[in-house]
């Protein structure tokens, strides 16, 4: 009966309570379910009697993360991820830069196909690709090895390049179809990029008497940094957590990067050593967060692919 | 005429431009995806005969694949995956942390980046990480929550497979869903809420007469996302389950490469990756076309 007598603006300021209540509700219970699981990887990695179960630690030890880099393979796949993921996003932010380039200031009748098919391409579900992609892979395997014994006789030599140069279990092939898989999202960004830097700019550059390669070093490229940035990161946050080319294309230990490395060593039930495997998930996972939270601010642009309003 | 042999000498050079990529994106996309359909027409295998000299088998593996009840299983479980974690999982945790995240909120950066984190894990650190919280035995993360509530022990990739991991991919997916449909939720003008809130509307009245309606567009562009990217999902089930127990989880991903690269049939698992890049291409298409997509 009270809320009856009740003026209309307590009235508000009651469901404005409970309205507040209720969020608050719901953003705890949802963040506990987002944290829950990061509990265990967290204290485990510093916990020296580290095991599968959630625990508080007895002490905290830097030891798990010595032996990564103590041990061999630890630091290994760190150094196969670095320079396979490395490599990857600079190949592909200098191919998106200049194909996203071209996109932007064509008007030629390929540009419109493109783009389009630029949409298709990144609808692409991945696993469906990895029979025909592993037999374009073997193909190319076999070529790039005959060349090499062509080039050399000697086998040390031989197995060398066949590491560097190889598509399958070798470092260009993984390269290389990282690259390719993060093409369509980085071009679609660039292209948006460019898209926004008029014409203009450059035409000043060059009537100031700029050559070509002096506007895009001073002109171009400075204006489209946010671009190359966004680009970059995503290409580095897929290809870095990408499970599925590194499953396909990599069997030799040399080889072995983080999530496969990490997934072997987790196969083998009978001998997990948890504290060496969180402390190595929390060193994976560092980069792919930070890189996150700098990218996160560009992600609502490339959702939309295209979409305008 | 110095002008025309400039325009086209510009012209040229954007061809080179965007030529390395569109090779690396023809060889490693675009020319694979059409040959899986020469191969899911041949008996290619990994081993054996086949492997050496395949031969064309008209639609054998198609008739095969559709009396494969493995086949209907994969296609029902990757159905009830998407619409598990895409459709309702994220959506509506997402939804809800969008909205709440609207209200004046203190701590709004903290909640944010929490929500976030998930999607920031590599897939393999996500299984990782859901195994032990799933393990078995007492001592389970889950189990000694559940222990609360008085529920015993389970074994939950056992016991709950497809459940469990479509926990696990909502709790990846939440921060997407929350990102996209907050830039909707911004774009919806303020004035509409004041105006309905003089006219005296209620708070449910006002989000089903005004917040849905006007997210409309973002929610289908949400769904049509999501359903895509989940379609595409190895790794994460990979890590976890690698399809079992008993192809329990065994999502179209993962059927397609158990059957090209366990059981060594290259011919057979192109089929079903011709079906999986056929329905993507029809939704790519829908897309393409109800948005009216600018390029």
């Amino acid at each position: 009966m009270v809320a009856v007598v009740r003026s209309s603006s307590e009235d508000v300021t009651v469901t404005h309570h409970a309205s507040q209540r209720r969020a608050y509700l719901t953003l705890v219970l949802i963040s506990l379910f987002c944290m829950m699981p990061f509990f265990w990887v967290v204290l485990a990695a510093f916990d020296p009697k580290a095991s599968q179960f959630l625990q508080i630690p007895q002490g905290v030890t830097l030891d798990h993360f010595k032996n990564i880099f103590a041990n061999e393979s630890g630091m290994r796949w760190v150094l196969n991820s670095v320079v396979i993921v490395g490599s990857a996003t600079i190949l592909t932010l200098i191919f998106a830069g200049f194909g996203g380039y071209a996109l932007s200031r064509t008007q030629a009748w390929w540009k419109r196909p493109l783009l389009y098919g630029i949409i298709l391409v990144r609808i692409v579900p991945p696993p469906a690709l990895i029979v025909p992609v592993y037999k374009v892979m073997l193909f190319l395997n076999d070529w790039i090895n005959g060349l090499i014994n062509q080039f050399t006789a000697d086998v040390e030599q031989q197995q060398m390049l066949s590491r560097m140069f190889s598509f399958i279990d070798g470092y260009l092939g993984l390269i290389l179809i990282h690259c390719a898989m993060q093409l369509p999202l980085a071009i679609w960004i660039m292209k948006t990029f460019f898209d926004a830097i008029p014409k203009d700019y450059e035409e000043a550059a060059a009537l100031d008497g700029a050559s070509q390669w002096q506007t895009v070093r001073h002109v171009l490229i400075p204006l489209a940094l946010p671009g190359f940035a966004a680009a970059g990161l995503f290409a580095f946050i897929n290809a870095w957590g990408d499970f599925l080319m590194p499953l396909m294309f990599t069997s030799s230990p040399e080889l072995q990067t983080l999530p496969l490395g990490m997934f072997r060593a987790f196969l083998r039930v009978d001998a997990i050593d948890y504290g060496f495997l969180t402390a190595l998930a929390v060193i994976y996972t560092l980069p792919a967060v930070i890189a996150f939270a700098f990218a996160r601010k560009f992600l609502t642009q490339t959702f939309s692919g295209g979409v305008k309003g | 005429m110095i002008k025309l042999t400039y325009e086209n000498r510009r012209q040229l050079g954007y061809r080179f431009m965007m030529a390395p990529a569109l090779l690396l994106m023809a060889a490693f996309i675009v020319f694979p995806a059409f040959y899986a359909f020469s191969l899911s027409l041949t008996d290619d295998a990994l081993l054996g005969f086949a492997a050496q000299e395949s031969s064309f088998v008209g639609l054998r593996n198609f008739s095969r694949l559709f009396g494969d009840p493995l086949f209907w299983n994969s296609l029902k479980v990757t159905l009830i995956f998407v619409i598990g974690s895409a459709v309702i999982g994220q959506f509506v945790l997402g939804f809800l942390s969008a909205l709440a995240l609207q209200r004046p909120v203190r701590y709004k950066p903290i909640f944010n980046a929490i929500i976030c984190l998930p999607n920031a894990v590599p897939e393999m650190v996500v299984g990782f990480l859901w195994i032990s919280m799933f393990a078995s035995g007492e001592y389970g993360t889950l189990n000694r929550f559940v222990a609360w509530f008085g529920v015993d022990p389970q074994q939950w990739l056992y016991t709950f497979p497809l459940l469990s991991i479509i926990i696990v991919n909502t709790w990846r997916g939440i921060a997407f869903a929350m990102i996209l449909l907050t830039s909707g939720l911004a774009a919806i003008p303020k004035d509409i809420y004041e105006a309905a809130r003089v006219d005296g509307a209620t708070d449910t009245q006002v989000f089903w007469r005004i917040t849905v309606p006007m997210m409309m567009p973002t929610i289908f562009l949400y769904m049509f996302i999501s359903t895509v990217t989940t379609f595409a999902i190895f790794g994460l089930v990979y890590t976890l389950s690698r399809g079992g127990p008993a192809n329990s989880t065994e999502i179209l991903g993962i059927y397609i490469y158990n059957q090209s690269f366990t059981a060594f049939q290259l011919g057979y698992g192109a089929a079903v990756a011709v079906v999986s890049l056929v329905v993507s291409m029809i939704l790519g298409i829908i897309y393409v076309k109800a948005l009216k997509v600018e390029v």
